[in-house]
Parts: structure tokens; sequence; C-alpha cells
């Protein structure tokens, strides 16, 4: 009960006049930015920082929520209608939201995703509310075999569900794998793949690459296929909202999303990217119509969504309950605490509870203000669309070119846009899907640290893998998803009608 | 492909020698390059400069540019080849930036800028979980002097603050350096993560990470790296009281471009004097939780010059330096 | 997303598919070689930064045969003809960009990527586009440099304000 007191506590604090035209003022500034690849939610927080040092922490510390939510959706709205990925866990809603777009289901797209998030963010934020204290317990027992064991569980998934041809997938994969390499290796400080570049030397930007190879490359592709693709794009087929089978198809997913979403985000090492590649992972085995997946299913947008939402409230929880920033937004918001004197850590439920609970409400006041603005402009939106090919697709480049310069003003980072947008060029032509390079280039990385970092831990004892109950039941899983298809479809034959009877 | 990527060297190499920002003939401006992405530590000095001049109203337009990547080499090679004799440019940089450029070969140097002053400093810790059966230094000497690999350190990338600290420590009490079992994480959030849930023996990183979870009373300092005891932590020992001879700070200065005039030189150090001791300026740093370490001049130089020669006998003797 | 079946097994070998078994050869021995020379520099820890590249390129060397077995079943259908005029336009737009950037500044080298790459989509003319992205891009500077103090590349015309 003393939860709910301070959260209505916190509701006050949130809905004075002030704060909200703070919260409207971020969600706005937030979405703006977060539509620009490369340029996200942390990049605008640290810019804002020395600006928003005069206003009272409680207002400022509500913006940059309101950034941190509108970046989320921005970013997914980008990678909708223009197939260029905002941010790194918006890069799997490209993949079946801007093939819904071209089919002229833009508003169906926007609209799950919107409302996706909605749903997401705000059983996160109760669950932020009311669980932050145990989830964090279990969060912070993970260690790095056990996260090794999550990329393993993630690599089976996800490279089940991306394309039919085993020797395709596995050979973009391992294109993105091999990018992964770039750049000085952590452990050892040694600089790998660089050939002495100074520019190579922090590795490949996720953003980038995802940039290059979705919409440059397609630009590419488009543009060479000439009078050949002369379909016209309608921005609008049937209804511009969700009907009512799209409601149907999006419930469970959105669900399903939120809880991978919101532990995995809530572990230090989790990220925000791995829970979408999962549920994508997910949805696609759950599907009732699997060969929809890769020409605009649903489902693929409406998991996704939920799930990068949900890892978005995620991480605020332990950073609000120990302090721990575990994302680069999050690194920039304790810089936003502390410009206040206030130390986030274990004490700061306890020395500043107003300031808390203002936070997790305005989270709720911008999710809620992130649906009421988004939804109606949605039919504005997918309008983008009709703008004639020459000028959309003009756009389209200057506006990947100017993220990738905000981020990083190097000519070298322009290069590499234009090399990987000739390779998404060249995947294309030959039928090699893109999205495992980018998965590649994600996860590649991550399983190389933990799983070095978990040898170093146990003096080079292999077993060490094999010890916790975590690691083994996340390998169970793997191996269920890789070898287990069968007994897969006859868990799911009995969980999909499920789903559907509901609604 | 192989045409691509030399383009893309021969634009790498354009986009070093051309400045984006050209020179400016006027008294009343001054640009801050901070060599990381908005946000980092040299991020936020830069700004609090730009602020603090500002608002003192010591130059009246401050603009500040990101460059970063590298550990900051990358925006130390575009300033030293673009700032040239530029009276109105400086650059932010720190001890990080000492063992990248040492650890990458960087071609450009610390030696190629006029460095001004040091500026602020942190001091590096040693936590242990609060269960964890080493209550103090000592206990952890003794188990180093047992056996280096079965103590895991946590902390920052290979070749950081904390690499190079914990480097140090295992030299001070007899160890090789290179049987240093260190585990680098690339976020605080991580690193801590890892050490409250007691993945690794102990965890080294700037005593402010550490500081809110001791206090809640979830972590133990064993020991910091300051000449003495710190005004955040006055009961906790410095490595010196215990026996361990190491000395450390993550400090972070300032320094102007190559090739000005010594009367240039003259004028942009007491500008900087007199920012470094404003009200505005000592009320920034306790609110950013950074410790006052003010050092310009010779005494400046003389300490650069001995951190660096330290800091690459550490780097060869853990191995990341040839 | 079509899969090779052995039905096609009579049509010619995929000459673009043998290139990129090729080039997956080639990138297999760079990244070996990389790997061995990582593996020269002595690390105390037990896995070090030669591993994960030694298992990528034996992975990549295994797919570069893969991809060439495939290729010899040959296609399984004509790909159509790509048109390289408009690649060429496009690239001449991302290429021109990164040349003009540093001389010209932000407005002016994205208006020519802008004009390049309507041209290539087949609208002209290109000069008109060129003055219409640069007055386009430059109000975008002005929000972004400005507003949200970004450093974006400046040149002749963003110094004029």
């Amino acid at each position: 009960m003393d939860t709910f007191a301070a959260l209505s506590q916190g509701l006050m604090v949130a809905l004075q006049p002030m704060n909200l035209v703070f919260a409207f003022f971020g969600v706005m500034l937030g979405t703006a930015v977060g539509v620009l690849p490369g340029i996200g939610p942390a990049l605008t927080v640290a810019l804002l920082l020395p600006i928003t040092f005069k206003l009272d922490p409680a207002g400022s510390l509500i913006m940059f929520a309101g950034i941190y939510y509108g970046g989320m959706y921005g970013g997914s709205t980008a990678s909708i209608l223009l197939n260029t990925p905002g941010e790194s866990s918006s890069i799997v809603t490209a993949l079946e939201g801007n093939k819904m777009a071209r089919a002229g289901r833009g508003g169906p797209a926007l609209a799950t995703a919107a409302i996706g998030s909605f749903v997401a963010g705000t059983i996160a934020t109760v669950g932020l509310a009311l669980i932050a204290p145990t989830i964090v317990d279990i969060a912070i027992s993970f260690g790095p075999e056990d996260y090794f064991a999550l990329m393993i569980l993630a690599f089976t998934t996800v490279s089940a569900a991306f394309g039919s041809s085993v020797t395709r997938g596995l050979t973009s994969l391992f294109i993105g794998l091999s990018l992964g390499l770039v750049g000085i290796d952590l452990q050892s400080g040694q600089a790998r793949i660089s050939f002495g570049v100074p520019d190579l030397l922090d590795g490949v930007e996720v953003t980038t690459l995802a940039v290059a190879l979705f919409a440059i490359g397609e630009t590419l592709s488009v543009a060479a296929a000439g009078s050949r693709a002369e379909e016209v794009i309608e921005p609008v087929k049937g209804s511009v909202f969700m009907n009512k089978e799209d409601w149907k198809r999006s419930w469970w997913p959105w669900i399903r999303g939120t809880f991978l979403g919101f532990p995995i985000g809530a572990m230090p090492a989790g990220g925000a990217e791995i829970p979408t590649f999962l549920s994508y992972a997910l949805e696609k085995r759950l599907c009732k119509k699997p060969d929809e997946f890769g020409n605009g299913a649903i489902e693929g947008v409406a998991g996704p969504e939920a799930a990068n939402n949900a890892a978005a409230a995620g991480v605020l929880v332990p950073l609000l309950t120990l302090g721990l920033p575990t994302s680069a937004t999050a690194a920039i918001m304790l810089a936003g605490f502390q410009q206040y004197g206030l130390n986030p850590g274990p004490l700061l439920f306890a020395t500043n509870p107003d300031l808390v609970w203002g936070l997790i409400a305005s989270l709720f006041i911008a999710n809620i203000m992130l649906l009421i603005l988004n939804l109606p402009l949605v039919g504005m939106w997918v309008r983008l669309l009709a703008i004639p090919r020459p000028w959309l697709y003009g756009g389209i480049l200057v506006f990947a070119t100017l993220g990738t310069l905000g981020a990083n003003p190097s000519l070298v980072e322009l290069g590499m846009l234009v090399i990987f947008g000739l390779l998404g060029y060249v995947l294309r032509r030959y039928d090699y899907p893109i999205a495992p390079v980018v998965v590649g280039l994600i996860l590649g990385p991550l399983a190389e640290q933990q799983l070095r970092r978990a040898l170093a831990i146990s003096v080079g004892d292999p077993m060490v893998l094999f010890q916790t109950p975590i690691a083994l039941t996340l390998y169970a899983l793997a191996a269920l998803a890789l070898f287990g298809p069968l007994l897969f479809y006859l868990i799911t034959g009995r969980k999909a009608p499920v789903g559907g009877d509901e609604d | 492909m192989t045409k691509m990527l030399r383009g893309a060297v021969v634009a790498a190499a354009l986009a070093s020698c051309i400045p984006f920002v050209s020179a400016h003939a006027e008294v009343t401006e001054l640009k801050i390059m901070a060599p990381a992405a908005p946000g980092g530590g040299w991020d936020q000095t830069a700004r609090s400069m730009q602020h603090v001049l500002q608002t003192d109203k010591l130059v009246s337009n401050v603009q500040v540019l990101n460059v970063p990547g590298a550990g900051g080499t990358i925006g130390l090679a575009q300033f030293v080849n673009a700032s040239k004799a530029d009276p109105h440019a400086l650059i932010v940089g720190g001890y990080v930036m000492v063992g990248a450029i040492i650890t990458n070969k960087s071609p450009v140097t610390l030696s190629q800028v006029t460095p001004i002053a040091r500026l602020t400093g942190e001091f590096e810790a040693i936590a242990v979980p609060a269960n964890s059966p080493l209550k103090s230094m000592a206990d952890l000497v003794a188990a180093l002097k047992a056996d280096p690999a079965k103590v895991s350190w946590a902390g920052g990338s290979a070749g950081g603050t904390d690499h190079i600290a914990a480097g140090l420590i295992l030299k001070a009490i007899g160890g090789d350096p290179k049987k240093l079992n260190y585990i680098a994480f690339s976020g605080g959030g991580e690193s801590l993560a890892s050490i409250l849930g007691g993945k690794v023996t102990v965890g080294i990183s700037s005593l402010s990470e550490f500081d809110a979870q001791a206090k809640a009373g979830k972590l133990r300092i064993l020991g910091v790296s300051g000449a003495q005891r710190l005004p955040e932590a006055p009961d906790v020992p410095t490595f010196k009281e215990s026996g361990v001879d190491v000395e450390i700070q993550n400090w972070r200065m300032v320094a102007a471009a190559p090739g000005i005039t010594p009367e240039q030189k003259k004028e942009l150090s007491g500008l900087v004097e007199k920012m470094a001791k404003s009200k505005a300026w000592t009320d920034m740093l306790k609110q950013k939780g950074w410790a006052d370490t003010y050092l310009a001049g010779e005494a400046f130089d003389k300490q650069l010059a001995i951190d660096i020669a330290n800091t690459t006998t550490v780097l060869k003797e853990i191995g990341l330096a040839q | 997303m079509s899969d090779p079946n052995p039905l096609t097994t009579g049509s010619k070998p995929d000459k673009a598919r043998f290139v990129i078994a090729l080039a997956l050869a080639v990138l297999a021995a760079v990244i070996g070689w990389e790997a061995w020379r990582l593996a020269q520099i002595p690390s105390y820890s037990s896995v070090g930064p030669a591993a994960f590249p030694t298992l990528i390129a034996i992975g990549l060397g295994l797919l570069a045969i893969a991809n060439a077995v495939e290729a010899m079943k040959g296609m399984d259908e004509e790909r159509p003809r790509d048109e390289p005029k408009p690649i060429f336009w496009v690239l001449a737009g991302l290429v021109g960009q990164i040349v003009l950037l540093p001389f010209l500044g932000f407005s002016i080298a994205t208006g020519w990527l802008f004009a390049a790459t309507a041209k290539g989509f087949g609208r002209g003319p290109i000069w008109a586009h060129f003055l219409a992205g640069t007055a386009i891009c430059f109000i975008i500077y002005l929000v972004f440099a400005k507003g949200l103090q970004l450093s974006l590349p400046a040149g002749p015309l963003e110094r004029l304000i």
C-alpha cells in the first residue's frame, strides 16, 4: 500500500502544470531526434544537460524521461516508414514494419508500434514501481557465464528465424561477426582488423551499419531496378488504423514482448537489442501464418516494439535501485542526477522518494502523452510515402548522412556508410538476408567478451560455463530452439488457440 | 572493394588535414575540443569550462566541438593538424589519453600540444562486496601474493586508468604485472554489477563509482589512491598507509594548440587560471564530485613527463605496449 | 530468398556466387592472418584476442566452400539485369558529399547528395534540385547546429550566420 501512496504522491508532482510542459517538451524533442539515425536520447540528454542546469531537478528529470521514451518511439517511426532504424533497438522493427509500409499498411504498423509501446511501457513501469528490488536481485545474480548462455540462446533462435537458406543466412551472419571484430579488443587492448586506421579503433557503429545496409542498400537496388520497379507506393491500402484482425494478432505479441523486454532490460548487460531479437524469433515461431514473416507480418512489429520499450523501462531498474547505469542513456541520466547533487544508489528511494516517484509517475505521463500525440498523426506520417520516389530516396539519404554526421562528424564514418551501402546492395542483389549481418555485429562482440570474462574469472576452467542453473536453463532453451522444432510446434499447437481465443 | 577502401583511407587523410572550423581572428572567441562523445568526462569538463567562462564573462563566445574516438587520439590528431598556431583553440584531455597514445601507437602525442594546466582529478578506489573475506588492503596483498591469478579485478577497458592502477599495485608488492587477472567491462554499471554480485574478487574504479554503494553498506572500500585520505571517504586508508606504494589520479587537463607564441600561451594560461580560481568553477567541481587538482606551468610539465614515463613502463609490464 | 535445389542442376554455374565465395575466402584469409598476428602477442589470459578471429576465419572458409558448391549447382532463376547508370548517380552523390563536405560545409555537400540521388531516380534538372536541396539542408543545419549544439561541418554558407 505504501507504494501506491508514494506513487500517487509522485503523480501529484508529475501532474503539476509546469512539469506537464516539461514532459511535453521532452516527448516532442525525443521523438524528433529519435527519428534521426545515430542521434538518440543519450546524445540529446547529454547536449541538454548544461542548458537544463538552471531548471529544478524534478522538471528536468521529467523532461529527460520524456526524451527517453520519445526517442524510442521516434526510432520506430523512422524504421517503419523510411527503413532507417533510428536506434539499434528498432532495427528489428524495420524488418516487418517497412515491408508493411510498402504494402500500404504503414498505418497499422505505426499504430501497433505506438499502442504496443504504450502497453509495454505501462506494464513495465508498473513493474518498475512494484517489483524493482526483487528483479534487480535476480539481474545482479547473472554472471558472465549466464550472459554467454543468453547470447547462445539469442544466436540459435535468431538464426533459425532469418532466411530460408542455411548457407546464405550463415554467410550474412559471419560477415556481421567479422565486422564485430574490428577495433580495440576490450579485454586485451589489442587493435584487431584495423589496419592502422585510428577511426577503426572504436569498431563499427551498429546504427551506421544498419542504416547503410537497410536504407542505402535499398536505395541503390531500387535505383538499379530503374524502369523495372515502376510500382508506386500507395501509402494507404485498406484502413489507416488497425482493423479487428490486426488487434487480434498484436495483443499477445505485445504481452510476450513486454515479458521478454523488461527482465532482460533490467540485467546489467542485457540491453534492449537482445529482447527484440528474441521476440521476433518467438513471434515467427508462434505465428499461424509464418509465410507472412519477411513480407510484413504485424506480429513482427508488435512484439519487438513492445520488447524494446519494456527494456527501456527495465534499464531504469538497476539505475534507480542500485545507481547502476547500464546503457548510454542511463549513464547520462545518472550524470543528470549528479548535477543536482543526488546520488542514485541503494539509498535514493529512501532519501529522495518524491523525486524517484515523480520520475516513475512521469514515465506514465510520457507514455500517455506519446500515445495521444502520435495516434492522430499516423495518418499524416504515412503520407510521407506518397512523396515522389526521387525526392523520397533523396530525402532518405540526406537523413541517413545527417544522423551519422551528427553522432560522429568524421568522413571515415561516412565512407563506411557508403561501403556498407554497397555491401547491402550486393547482398540484396544475390538474395542474401540482411538482418543476420546486424545481428552478428551486435551479438558477436557481446558473446566473445562474456565468454572470455567467464573463463578469466575461472582461471581457464571451461566447466564454469555449465555450472549455474541459469546458464543450464538457457542452454536447454537454445537446444530446444535448435533441435526441437517438432516439439516446439507441439507446444505452440497447444498455445496458439489460447492466444486466438482472447479478445 | 579495395578501391573503395583506399578511397576511405584517402578521405580519412583529408579529414585529418582539413579543419572543419576555420580560424578566428578575434580575442573574444574560444573553441574547446572534447575528444569524446557528448556525456563523458572530457565532454563534461569542456562544457563546464564553457559554462564558467561564459557566465563569468571571461570569454564571450565559447564553442565545444566533439570529436570522439580511440581514447581521444582521433581528436588529438585532428587538433594538432587543424589548429596549428591558433591562439583560440583548446583541447581537453586526461590521463586516459596518455595510455591510449601508447597502446594505440598514436602518431600524434601530447608533446605536440602546448599543455596549459591540470584542472581536476578523480582518485581510484578498490572495493569488495560487503560479505567478502577480504577486510583490508593487507588481506588483498596476502591474496595477491598467494596467487595473483586467483584475484580477479573488475574495471574499465584494458589499458585505462583502472587497469594501470591494478598493474601498479601488483608491481608494488613485488608481483609480476603480467599475471594480473584483469576483467575489462565497457561500462561502469556492468562492472559494478559484477562486483555487487560477487562474480569478481575486487573492483577498481574511481571512488565516485563506489561511494553510494559503500554508504549503503553493500560494498567495502579497501583503499584509495590519493596522497592523503579523501574528504568523501575519511575512514578509508590510502594505499600508501597500507604499505602499497601506489599513488595515481585520473586527471583531466586542458592544452592549447601547437606553435603558439609564448605571449599567447601566457594569455591562455592566465585565462584558465582565472577560471579555475573562480567561485563558479569550484561550485561546479563540488557538484560533479571532482577534486580540484589544479596544477600549471613548469610543475605541470614536470608531472606530465613523470606520468607518461611511469605509464609507459607499466603498460609494457602488463604486456599492452611493446 | 530462394533455395537452390537439385532440380536446377542442369543450368549454368552461377558466376556471381563464385565471386562471392572468392570474396569470403579472401576475408577468411585476412582474418586468419590477423588471428595469427594476434596469437604471437603474449597474453596471460587463457582465451586471448586471437581465439574468436580464428573461429570466424574457419567459419568463413567453410562458407566460401559451401557458396562455391551452391554456385556450381547453378541459378534457379535468371536475375533481372540491373541498370548501372542510376547506381552511378547515387554513388556519385554519396562520394561527392564526402569530398565536398570539408571544403563547402554541410548544406552544399548534402544538397549535392540530394540532387544526384534525384537524378539517379530520373528526376532533373540537377541544378534546380541542387539549389533546393542546399536551401533545405541549410535550414536543417540551423536547427541542429544552433538549436541542439551539434557540431556539423561548416562551410562558407554556414559561416555567414
